[in-house]
């Protein structure tokens, strides 16, 4: 009887283990998350799954350009998350906190693209991509101000000339930033080649 | 023992029987809409304005957008002036709301009284949506059954309408 019991037990718990062991959908450290949050005046998340963005892409207008790259964009992401904390002074996190949630995204498949550190505003933006088979299937942005701190994550496979249409969402006018700046590095790339060109 | 006797009695058994889940929900503390409001109410010593005819408003609703909005639930918290933890309020919505409603979004000042929650669960086709904002004194509570399919042809069906009335008045 006992055996059995112990059988039941065991089988329980192997059936409910891989349900409670599911992995957070956001891979920040929660202790760091928690922090800020518990320091920060103002806190905005956003989480939207999958199925909450199946949901939203049905309200699309197919009729409405800027919508149909929006509903094509958001359609395969498994995921837009958005972390956002607003502080009252300077100080109210630290560079430990902030290479804590670089780090959780330090494994291979994430590559640096941007990292930009200004010392004298103390303002830093680093922004990586997740790479699968040559293609970005994810993208992390941190941005860093002496009051505020904006975590940006969207997993899945990304158009990144579709990235901007996300910025009206809230927490997402970074991306709008993020195109911006690469649109600037374009030009600045074709000056560059122009006067190497020249130069030849 | 005549009949008179086990008739009655057979009665109040059943109703015993039919209304068993319901006490025991009741006893657990319940989930969803009403349990929320209710712990609001006991918690902040506030009292909630529920809208008169909100069940036939939300038939309506139904009606109206062919099934695309349904289970609209509405409770009005007017002159809110309890200080609000937005994490203990966080925690009691989710509490109180259960399994399967899942945090979508999250605005929280610790200084003001602005506190936004909205909170989504997939029903199959439809899409619960619970949404709590307070904002100042004044405290909104909603919960919302979305088809989205259903809902987005009503509203495809009234653009077309508005286009096709600035058409006739060009």
């Amino acid at each position: 009887m006992k055996h059995r019991i112990a059988a039941i037990i065991l089988g329980a718990a192997a059936l409910t283990a891989p349900a409670l062991a599911q992995p957070s959908p956001l891979p920040l450290p929660a202790p760091v998350e928690k922090e800020l949050a518990a320091h920060a005046a103002n806190v905005t998340e956003v989480t939207l799954g999958k199925g909450m963005l199946d949901f939203a892409a049905k309200f699309m207008d197919n009729n409405d350009k800027d919508q149909v790259a929006v509903k094509q964009l958001i359609a395969g992401l498994d995921g837009i998350y958005v972390r956002d904390y607003e502080f009252d002074k300077e100080g109210q996190y630290s560079t430990d906190q902030l290479e804590q949630l670089r780090q959780a995204f330090g494994t291979p498949e994430w590559t640096p693209m941007v990292h930009v550190h200004e010392s004298k505003g103390g303002e830093s933006t680093d922004v990586l991509m997740k790479m699968v088979n040559g293609e970005p299937h994810g993208i992390f942005v941190l941005d860093a101000e002496p009051k505020e701190l904006t975590i940006v994550l969207i997993l899945g496979p990304i158009r990144m000339d579709q990235l901007s249409e996300l910025k009206g969402l809230s927490g997402l006018s970074k991306l709008g930033d993020i195109e911006k700046d690469k649109h600037v590095k374009d030009k600045t790339d074709d000056k560059g080649k122009a006067g190497k060109g020249g130069d030849q | 023992m005549n009949r008179h006797f086990w008739i009655p009695l057979g009665v109040a058994a059943l109703c015993v029987l039919l209304t068993a889940p319901w006490w025991v929900v009741r006893a657990a503390g319940g989930g969803g809409f009403d349990s929320v409001v209710n712990s609001i109410e006991t918690r902040y010593h506030e009292h909630a304005m529920r809208i008169p005819l909100m069940g036939l408003a939300s038939v309506i609703a139904g009606a109206a957008t062919h099934g695309g909005v349904g289970g609209v639930h509405v409770a009005e918290f007017e002159h809110f002036s309890a200080p609000v933890d937005g994490d203990e309020l966080n925690r009691m919505v989710e509490d109180k709301l259960g399994q399967g409603w899942e945090r979508m979004i999250r605005e929280t000042s610790r200084h003001g009284g602005e506190q936004t929650l909205i909170f989504s669960h997939p029903e199959g086709n439809r899409m619960g949506l619970f949404i709590l904002d307070l904002d100042g004194a004044e405290l909104s509570v909603v919960q919302v059954s979305v088809d989205a399919d259903r809902l987005n042809e009503t509203i495809i069906k009234y653009k077309h309408h508005d286009r096709g009335d600035e058409h006739a008045s060009d």
